[in-house]
Formats: C-alpha cells, sequence, structure tokens
C-alpha cells in the first residue's frame, strides 16, 4: 500500500469521526494542538490503524513522537507493513 | 435553556450543535451518516464482544481483585457492576468519587447495590475545596478545547477525568488488570470500547487542560489529575479499559428492571439526564449558555438512532431539568452570571 492511499484512508476517518473539513487537518502538525482530537482521539487512531491497516501497535508504539502528526502515523504504519 | 430551538426532525440535536447540517426534511447530517455506517458498528461490537470474552477468560490473577467498577450509583454503572459480578463473575472492587454533591438517595442506591452483590467498595472524596476550586475553573475557563466538550459539559470532564486517574492509580497499586465504567456509545467512541489505559501516551493529550488548570487552582490538581513518576516507572502493564456495556442493546426500563431487585430505585430529586449527582443541572446551564446546546444532544440522540429511546423521551429528559438548583449550586463555587458570561465571550472569540 503507497503512503498516499494510507494518507486518503486516515483523513478519511478523520474527516467522519471529528466533524472537521478536510481542508482543516494539517498534515505535520499535532492534532492535539490543533484542537482536532482529545485523548480519547488518540486511542481511537491508534486502534483505528490496527484495523485499517492490519498492523499491530503495541505498547511501545504507544509515543508522543509516532502519533505526533499525521505524517507520522503513515511513517509508522510503512514501518510496521515493511516489518510484516 | 434551549426549549425552542431548532432541532432534527428524527433525532434531537439542535441547531448550535457544530458541524450540524440539516438536510432532507430536517434530518440532520448525523442521522443520516447513521443510516450509511449501520453494519461497520455492528461488526465492530461483535469483535469487541469476542475480545472482551478472551480478555476476562485469560485474565491473570495478579491481586485480590480482577476488576475496578467506577461507581456513580447511577443506573449505568449500576448495571455494569452486577454484569461485571453476575455474567463475567469477576471479583471486582467498586470504587465512588464523592464529589460532594451525591443526591443522599443515590448513596442510598449506592449502600444497597454493593451490599446486595457483596462487593468491596472504595470511597474517595477530594478536599471539599479542592474539588470546588478545580469545577469552578472548569466551568468559567477555557481549560477544554470546544471539541472536546461536544457531548459533555466542561466540569463532568473535568470530575470524570478525575474518575480516570484515581481508578488507574488504584488499578496500578492493587495490580488489577481491568477497569470499568458505564459508559454508553453514544458518550465514548466506538473504537474505544476496549482500550489499554497507556497513562503516559494519553497524558500527552491532557496537558493543555492539565497546565490551565494549574494555572487558575495551583499545582494541587496533580495530586487529583496525574500519577506520580515513582508509580508510572515501576508500570510492568497497564490496565485494559473495558466499557462493557456498550456491547449490550438494551433499553432504559430493562436496566431499571434489572436493578431493582438489587434495591436501587429511581432518584426523583434530581433531572432526567444524569441520575445522581446534584451539579449536573448546573453543567448543563452553563453548557447551553456557552455553547447554545445541551451536552446531552449527541448521547442522547444516539438512543434514538439506536433504537433505544424515543424522540420525545430524549426531549422530555432535556426539557425536565431542575433550575431550582442552579442558584444555590453557583453559590457554592461563588460563580457569577458573569464569568459564564465571559468564558462565553473567549470561546466565541476563537471560532
Ligand atoms: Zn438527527
Amino acid at each position: 500500500m503507497s503512503s498516499v492511499m494510507i494518507l486518503e484512508q486516515i483523513l478519511n476517518f478523520i474527516v467522519d469521526t471529528y466533524m472537521v473539513e478536510i481542508d482543516e487537518i494539517p498534515l505535520n502538525e499535532s492534532l492535539i494542538d490543533e484542537g482536532i482530537i482529545d485523548s480519547f482521539g488518540l486511542i481511537e487512531l491508534a486502534s483505528f490503524l490496527e484495523k485499517a491497516f492490519l498492523i499491530q501497535v503495541n505498547d511501545d508504539d504507544l509515543t508522543r513522537d509516532n502519533f505526533s502528526s499525521i505524517n507520522k502515523m503513515i511513517a509508522l504504519v510503512d514501518r510496521k507493513k515493511s516489518h510484516d | 435553556m434551549t426549549n425552542n430551538i431548532e432541532r432534527c426532525s428524527k433525532c434531537i440535536q439542535s441547531k448550535n450543535y457544530p458541524k450540524i447540517k440539516f438536510e432532507e426534511n430536517g434530518v440532520c447530517n448525523f442521522c443520516n451518516k447513521k443510516n450509511k455506517s449501520t453494519k461497520i458498528e455492528a461488526s465492530f461490537i461483535d469483535n469487541a464482544k469476542i475480545k472482551i470474552s478472551n480478555l476476562f477468560d485469560n485474565r491473570i490473577k495478579r491481586g485480590e481483585y480482577d476488576a475496578v467498577v467506577c461507581y456513580s450509583g447511577g443506573k449505568d454503572s449500576t448495571y455494569v457492576l452486577k454484569l461485571a459480578v453476575e455474567k463475567y463473575g469477576l471479583n471486582v472492587l467498586a470504587f465512588t468519587l464523592d464529589n460532594g454533591y451525591i443526591a443522599e438517595v443515590a448513596w442510598k442506591n449506592i449502600r444497597k447495590v454493593v451490599d446486595s452483590l457483596g462487593v468491596d467498595h472504595w470511597v474517595y472524596r477530594p478536599s471539599s475545596e479542592n474539588y470546588k476550586a478545580i469545577a469552578r475553573a472548569s466551568a468559567i475557563t477555557d481549560v477544554y478545547r470546544k471539541n472536546t466538550l461536544t457531548r459533555i459539559s466542561a466540569i463532568c470532564n473535568s470530575c470524570i477525568s478525575m474518575v480516570n486517574i484515581t481508578a488507574l492509580k488504584i488499578a496500578l497499586e492493587k495490580k488489577i488488570p481491568f477497569i470499568l465504567a458505564g459508559f454508553t456509545l453514544g458518550q465514548i467512541p466506538i473504537n474505544a470500547i476496549i482500550y489499554k489505559n497507556h497513562y503516559k501516551f494519553l497524558a500527552d493529550s491532557r496537558l493543555e487542560s492539565l497546565n490551565k488548570l494549574r494555572e487558575e487552582v495551583g499545582d494541587v490538581v496533580d495530586d487529583y489529575l496525574c500519577i506520580k513518576d515513582e508509580l508510572i516507572n515501576e508500570v510492568k502493564e497497564y490496565p485494559h479499559n473495558v466499557n462493557i456495556l456498550c456491547i449490550e442493546d438494551v433499553t432504559e426500563t430493562e436496566i431499571k428492571d434489572a436493578i431493582a431487585p438489587l434495591g436501587w430505585v429511581s432518584p426523583k430529586d434530581v433531572d432526567g439526564c444524569s441520575s445522581n449527582c446534584m451539579l449536573n443541572t448546573f453543567n448543563n446551564y452553563v453548557h447551553e449558555e456557552v455553547f447554545g446546546y445541551n451536552p446531552y444532544e449527541m448521547e442522547l440522540s444516539h438512543l434514538i438512532r439506536e433504537g433505544l429511546m424515543t424522540r420525545s423521551e430524549a426531549l422530555d429528559k432535556i426539557n425536565d431539568s431542575s433550575v431550582e438548583q442552579i442558584a444555590p449550586i453557583m453559590a457554592s463555587l461563588s460563580i457569577e452570571k458573569n464569568d459564564i458570561i465571559s468564558v462565553k465571550n473567549v470561546y466565541d472569540s476563537k471560532r
């Protein structure tokens, strides 16, 4: 799966779940700092990544850095996918 | 209050709810979206059912208890306590945060229920002064982002954070693998039925609001809303939060009938939505003044969409509030009307 496809799925999920328009979603900024998600949002996103991309997000993956922006989340998915 | 406001013709979400659009026949975009997503939700819930029984069946006994149950004494958490004991056979510790505003009738229910189920019960009462300071700051300053407050009032949000953090502390100290609470799917996202309560990961997302509370109240907020590094650094495995009510398909009446044999009676001296906390009417009032809609709209609308409540029952709940409770609560928290107007202005200026 290409990074563009991963991006598209993540964006669709965020638009559907958090009542934002696609052009309001930053790719390199924290969704928390932007006020788009709260702590439940982090739980949801981690669970979404697992189900949508069939990866296992372990305790060690749950770090500030991995979830600090959409691009970082795509990188996490990429890394997990290439390790399979 | 918001009695005569324009609402969706199917659910009760009103025109001031964020991102609402009224589409054909006055039906809102959330109801229309629901029609499309029902299948996905059903498969989510089926998966959650399997995951929950696996988690409970394969639990490893590390301490005295299997689960700490956040127990407010309301009908939902009473039902959860009953399910935990009777359906799942868990050895539970019931935990109640006494915020000083729990109605007397609710206390009677709490005592009767824990006694009938034969469970241990732990009550934690933060100092009244500190609790009130946190509640006050939550109501009259922009502690939370407005997206965090689409289905909960600011005071409730702070109070629930206190409950969650205290439950996690208990679970970590007593090596309890599960934390159960009475949340339903209208209150929490479907992805959050089961999750690992990873304190460090989630702490980041709470930092901004925590700092605002520290500014208003002082570092004493850390005692209630943070866990000390000494405890966190020792953690080998965080407990799972499991919201078992989300996988049950039950109406309010069925829940009430199921818990009546435990001695639970419906409180009459509190308003229709939350059945035990006397702050609730005031919290809803502030939310309506600041954001223009009732914080229970989403939750009740969810129940309507699920066929678990009728639209008129939901409207009755929203409109049936004990307004006479507002003034005494404002006085007890030293809040004046002007304080509410100024927080509204702060939120408005951010739009
Ligand atoms: Zn609707």
